[in-house]
C-alpha cells in the first residue's frame, strides 16, 4: 500500500501564533481520510499548506514519496492534488458548464497559434474537453443545470459543482473542505454516496474536513483529530468516537457517549 | 461635413479601437487595470516611424516591428510586476507610461520634446488599412477568447485563487494578455504616427491611457462588441459635438463614477452582440409596451 | 570646487530634498491612510491636492485674507472635498461590497473629473503664481542658503505629521483607526463605527492634501495637472511600504533627497525618471517596501 500523502512534523506559524503544530499523518491509496476538530483548529490551514497557498514553517509534506517544496499552487494542482473551498469559490458569473469546461484545460495542450488556425488539433481537443465536461456533469447530476449561472444554483448543487470542477483535473488526491456545510440530512447522505462513488470510479484518495459527524463517521476509513493546531487523536471512526479526549475537546468535560448527542 | 472629415474620424476611432481591443483582453477579460497603455502606443509609434523614415522599410513590416517592440516592453514590465498584488501592477503601469514619455522627451534621436515629423502618410494609414487591421484584430481576439486560453483568463478575473487551484498558471496568462494588449497598442501607435504624419511625447500622456481604460469600462468588461461600439461612440461623439470637446473629459470622469455605482457591467453587460440578442431585445421592448397598453385600457 | 563649497552644495541638496520630501510625505501619508484601511489606491487624492492649491490661491488673491487664514481655509476645503468624494463615490461601492477594482476605476474617474472641470471652467488651464508672501531672501546658515518657503514647507509638514501621529497613536479615534486597518470585520465586532473611522481618515487625508497643495502651489505654480504629483507620493508610499504611515514618511523624505541629489549632481532632466527607476527597483527587490507588512491571502 503506497502512501499517497505524508505529513511529517508539519508546523505553521503566523508571527507568534502557531496555527498548526507538529502534525504528522499518512494517507494510504484509496482511503477516505477525515480531518476533524473544533473551529479554528487549523484544518483549513493544513489544506492551504498542502496546496502551497501557505508556506510551511517547519516539517515536510510528501506526495507519493516526493517532497513538496518550492511549488506554486497551480503546480500542486498539476501533479494531481485538487481541492474545494470552505467558502465556495466557484466562477460565480459563469455557467455551470463553463465552470467545469474551464477546469478541463489541462487535458488539452494546444497553443496560441492553434487557436488562430483553428483546424485539426484545436478542433479535436476542444471536442475532447467538451465531451469530458458533459460526462462529468452527467455523473454529478448537474447536466440539467448546465446553462444556469453558477451563483444561481441551489447551495447544495454549488458544492457539488465545486467537486465536479476539482475532478476535471483527473486528480489522484482530492481535498474536500466542509463539503456538507449547509446541507440537510438527506443531502448529506447523498453526498456520502457520491464521495464513495467518485472514489471508486476515479481511483481517488480523499481527504475531508467536516463538522457533520454522520458524514465523517459514515464515510471515512480513518480520522485525524486536531485541536488548537495540535494533534489530538488518530484512528478508525469507532476508535475516535470512543476517545475521551476527543469528546472533551468538542463538548468540554461532559459525561456520556458522543455518538448520541449531536 | 465632408467625406474627408468623416473618414478622418473613422480612422481615429479605428486606431482607438485597436488599442481598446487589446486593452479589453487585459482589463475586460483578465481583470488587470493598466494606466500606462499610451506608453505602448508611443513605443509602437516611434519605432515604426523610425523604420519607415530612417530605414526605408515598407509600411506593414514597420507596423509589426513597432508592435513587437511594444510587446517586448510589455513582457518586461509584466515579468517585473505581475506576481505582485493588483495595486502594485496599476502603479507600475502608471509609472511605465510616464517614464516612456519622459524618456522620449529626452532622447534626441527621437526628436526630444519636438518629436518626429514628416512621417510618410501616403499609402500608409488609410481607412482601408485601418479597417482591415481591425477586422484581423477582432478575429484574433475572438478566437483567443473562445479557447481554453481565453477561458483561463476569465477564470483569473473571476477567482484568482480558484484558478490557481485548478492548475492555471496565473502568471503566464496574465503575462500573455499583457503582451497581446501591448502588441495591439503598439500597432495602433504606428497607425497613428502614419496618419498624423508627426508624433510628440506629449500625445501619449497619462490622460490618453485613462481615456482608453474608460472606453473599455463603458463598453463593458468582458465584451468585444462593447469595446468596438465604445471606441466608435466615444471617438465620434466628442469630435462631432465640437463645443462639447472641452467638457468631454469632465463628462467621462463623471460617467465612469456613475457607471461603477449604477451599472458596472457597462453598455453590453459582458455579453456580445448577436442576432438572437437583438431579437430578444426587440421582443422584450414590444411586450413591455403591450403591457402598458393593457393597463391603460 | 573647493572642499567647503562642495560640502555646502551637498548640504544644500539635502535641505532641498528634505523640504520637497516633507511635502511628498504629507501626500503619501494621506494616501497610505486610505490604503491601510480600505485596501485600495485612492487615485483621486491628486485632485484634492490640486483643489487645495487653488483654494489657497483664490483666498489670497481674491479674498485677500491673511496667509494663515487662507491656509486654514484651503486645508478645511480640501478635507471637505475628500469627505464628499467618499460619500458620493466610495460609500455606495462599499455598501455593495464591490470588488476593489471598482474603487480604483471610480477614483480614476473622480480624478479626471476634478482635473478637467477646472480646465473647462472659467478658471481655465493657465498657470497661476501665488502672490509673494514671504521674502525671497534666503536665510543663511553658514554658506548654506535656506529658502524661506522651503523652511516653511518643512516646518508645516513636520507639525502636521506630528499632529497626525499623535492622533493615531495616542487618541481613542486613533485606536479605532489602527484596529480597522487590521480587520474591518473584527473592529466592527469590537464596536468600532467603521463609517466614522473612514470619515475621519478621509478628512485627515484631505486636510493634509490641502496643506500639501497650498505649499506646493506656493513653491512652484498652480495648474490643473498639479495632481499628477501624487504619482511621486504613490512611489514614495510603495517605497516606504504600502499601508505603513512611518514608511510613507520615510519613503517620501528619501525620495525627495534622492531626487534633488539627482537633479543637483546629474541633471534635472533625470529627476523624474529616477523616481520611476526607484519604483521598479522596489517592486523587483522588495515589493513590500522598507517597512511594509507582507500578508498571505487566506483561502
Amino acid at each position: 500500500m503506497s502512501s499517497v500523502l505524508s505529513l511529517k512534523h508539519v508546523t505553521k506559524r503566523f508571527g507568534g501564533l502557531t496555527a498548526v503544530g507538529d502534525v504528522s499523518f499518512n494517507i494510504e491509496e484509496g482511503e477516505i481520510f477525515g480531518l476533524i476538530g473544533p473551529n479554528g483548529a487549523g484544518k483549513t490551514t493544513i489544506f492551504n499548506l498542502i496546496t502551497a497557498i501557505y508556506s510551511i514553517t517547519e516539517g515536510e509534506i510528501f506526495f507519493y514519496n516526493k517532497k513538496l517544496e518550492k511549488l506554486k499552487p497551480f503546480q500542486i494542482a498539476n501533479i494531481g492534488i485538487t481541492r474545494t473551498f470552505q467558502n465556495i469559490r466557484l466562477f460565480k458569473k459563469l455557467s455551470t458548464y463553463d465552470n467545469v469546461l474551464t477546469a478541463c484545460h489541462k487535458a488539452a495542450d494546444y497553443g496560441l497559434l492553434d487557436t488562430i488556425i483553428r483546424f485539426g488539433k484545436f478542433k479535436k481537443q476542444e471536442k475532447e474537453l467538451n465531451d469530458k465536461t458533459a460526462e462529468l456533469l452527467k455523473l454529478m447530476g448537474l447536466w440539467e443545470y448546465k446553462d444556469m449561472v453558477a451563483s444561481n444554483l441551489p447551495y447544495g448543487l454549488q458544492r457539488k459543482l465545486e467537486i465536479a470542477r476539482a475532478l476535471a483535473l483527473d486528480p489522484k488526491l482530492l481535498l474536500l473542505d466542509e463539503p456538507a456545510a449547509g446541507m440537510n440530512p438527506e443531502e448529506t447522505i447523498q453526498l456520502m454516496e457520491l464521495i464513495r462513488e467518485i472514489r471508486d470510479k476515479f481511483n481517488l484518495t480523499v481527504l475531508i474536513i467536516e463538522h457533520h459527524m454522520d458524514l465523517i463517521m459514515g464515510v471515512c476509513d480513518r480520522i485525524f483529530v486536531l485541536n488548537f493546531g495540535i494533534p489530538l487523536a488518530q484512528g478508525t471512526p469507532m476508535e475516535i468516537q470512543g476517545d475521551k479526549r476527543v469528546i472533551e475537546a468538542y463538548l468540554g468535560k461532559v459525561e456520556g457517549n458522543y455518538a448520541e448527542g449531536k | 461635413m465632408s467625406w474627408v472629415y468623416i473618414s478622418g474620424i473613422l480612422i481615429l476611432s479605428g486606431i482607438n479601437m485597436l488599442t481598446v481591443l487589446g486593452l479589453s483582453l487585459l482589463t475586460g477579460f483578465t481583470g488587470l487595470f493598466s494606466f500606462g497603455h499610451a506608453g505602448f502606443m508611443a513605443i509602437g509609434a516611434y519605432i515604426s516611424a523610425t523604420m519607415t523614415m530612417r530605414m526605408g522599410m515598407p509600411f506593414i513590416p514597420a507596423l509589426l516591428i513597432g508592435g513587437f517592440a511594444a510587446m517586448l516592453a510589455g513582457l518586461l514590465i509584466g515579468k517585473l510586476t505581475l506576481n505582485l498584488k493588483g495595486d502594485y501592477f496599476c502603479i507600475a503601469t502608471l509609472g511605465f507610461g510616464e517614464a516612456i514619455r519622459l524618456i522620449l522627451d529626452n532622447i534626441q534621436f527621437f526628436g526630444g520634446a519636438r518629436g518626429l515629423a514628416n512621417i510618410p502618410t501616403e499609402g500608409t494609414t488609410t481607412l482601408t488599412s485601418v479597417v482591415l487591421i481591425n477586422v484581423v484584430a477582432i478575429t484574433f481576439l475572438v478566437f483567443i477568447i473562445k479557447s481554453r486560453h481565453g477561458r483561463n483568463m476569465v477564470a483569473i478575473r473571476e477567482e484568482e485563487m480558484a484558478s490557481q487551484v485548478i492548475g492555471i498558471d496565473v502568471f503566464k496568462y496574465k503575462l500573455m494578455s499583457l503582451a497581446i494588449s501591448a502588441l495591439y497598442a503598439g500597432v495602433a501607435g504606428g497607425l497613428l504616427a502614419h496618419y498624423l504624419g508627426y508624433i510628440q511625447p506629449i500625445m501619449f500622456k497619462m490622460v490618453k491611457s485613462t481615456e482608453l481604460t474608460i472606453i473599455v469600462i463603458f463598453g463593458g468588461l468582458g465584451s468585444v462588441s462593447g469595446s468596438v461600439i465604445g471606441a466608435l461612440l466615444l471617438t465620434f461623439l466628442p469630435e462631432i459635438l465640437r463645443s462639447f470637446y472641452d467638457w468631454r473629459l469632465v463628462v467621462y470622469g463623471a460617467a465612469v463614477i456613475l457607471i461603477m455605482i449604477t451599472r458596472p457591467q457597462g453598455l453590453m453587460g459582458g455579453k456580445e452582440i448577436s442576432l438572437k440578442g437583438i431579437f430578444n431585445f426587440i421582443k422584450k421592448f414590444i411586450n413591455k409596451n403591450k403591457d402598458k397598453e393593457e393597463v391603460k385600457s | 570646487m573647493t572642499g567647503g563649497y562642495k560640502l555646502s552644495y551637498f548640504l544644500q541638496q539635502i535641505i532641498n530634498g528634505l523640504s520637497i520630501g516633507s511635502v511628498y510625505a504629507l501626500m503619501a501619508v494621506g494616501y497610505s491612510l486610505v490604503y491601510s484601511i480600505m485596501n485600495f489606491s485612492n487615485f483621486a487624492h491628486g485632485g484634492v491636492i490640486m483643489i487645495g492649491a487653488y483654494i489657497g490661491y483664490f483666498c489670497l488673491t481674491m479674498l485677500k485674507v491673511p496667509f494663515f487664514i487662507a491656509f486654514i481655509i484651503s486645508a478645511l476645503g480640501a478635507g471637505l472635498l475628500a469627505v464628499s468624494m467618499e460619500r458620493i463615490v466610495y460609500r455606495p461601492l462599499r455598501k455593495r461590497n464591490a470588488p476593489f477594482l471598482y474603487f480604483i476605476i471610480s477614483a480614476m474617474g473622480a480624478s479626471i473629473f476634478l482635473e478637467n472641470i477646472v480646465i473647462a471652467s472659467p478658471i481655465g488651464p493657465t498657470f497661476r503664481t501665488y502672490p509673494p508672501i514671504f521674502s525671497t531672501t534666503p536665510i543663511m546658515l553658514g554658506s548654506v542658503a535656506l529658502g524661506r518657503i522651503d523652511l516653511l514647507m518643512f516646518i508645516i509638514s513636520a507639525i502636521s505629521l506630528a499632529a497626525l501621529m499623535y492622533i493615531i497613536e495616542k487618541t481613542k479615534i486613533g485606536l479605532s483607526i489602527r484596529a480597522t486597518s487590521y480587520s474591518i470585520k473584527g473592529s466592527t465586532l469590537m464596536g468600532v463605527n467603521v463609517d466614522q473611522v473612514i470619515f475621519i481618515i478621509f478628512i485627515m487625508g484631505g486636510i493634509l492634501a490641502g496643506i500639501a497643495g497650498m505649499l506646493f502651489g506656493m513653491k512652484y505654480t498652480v495648474y490643473p495637472q498639479i495632481g499628477n504629483i501624487t504619482t511621486k507620493s504613490f512611489i514614495a508610499a510603495v517605497f516606504g511600504g504600502l499601508g505603513s504611515l512611518p514608511g510613507a514618511v520615510f519613503g517620501s523624505i528619501l525620495l525627495g533627497i534622492i531626487e534633488t541629489m539627482t537633479s543637483g549632481y546629474l541633471s534635472s532632466q533625470y529627476r523624474d525618471l529616477i523616481a520611476f527607476a526607484l519604483l521598479i527597483f522596489v517592486l523587483v527587490v522588495k515589493p513590500t517596501g522598507l517597512m511594509g507588512k507582507s500578508t498571505e491571502d487566506k483561502a
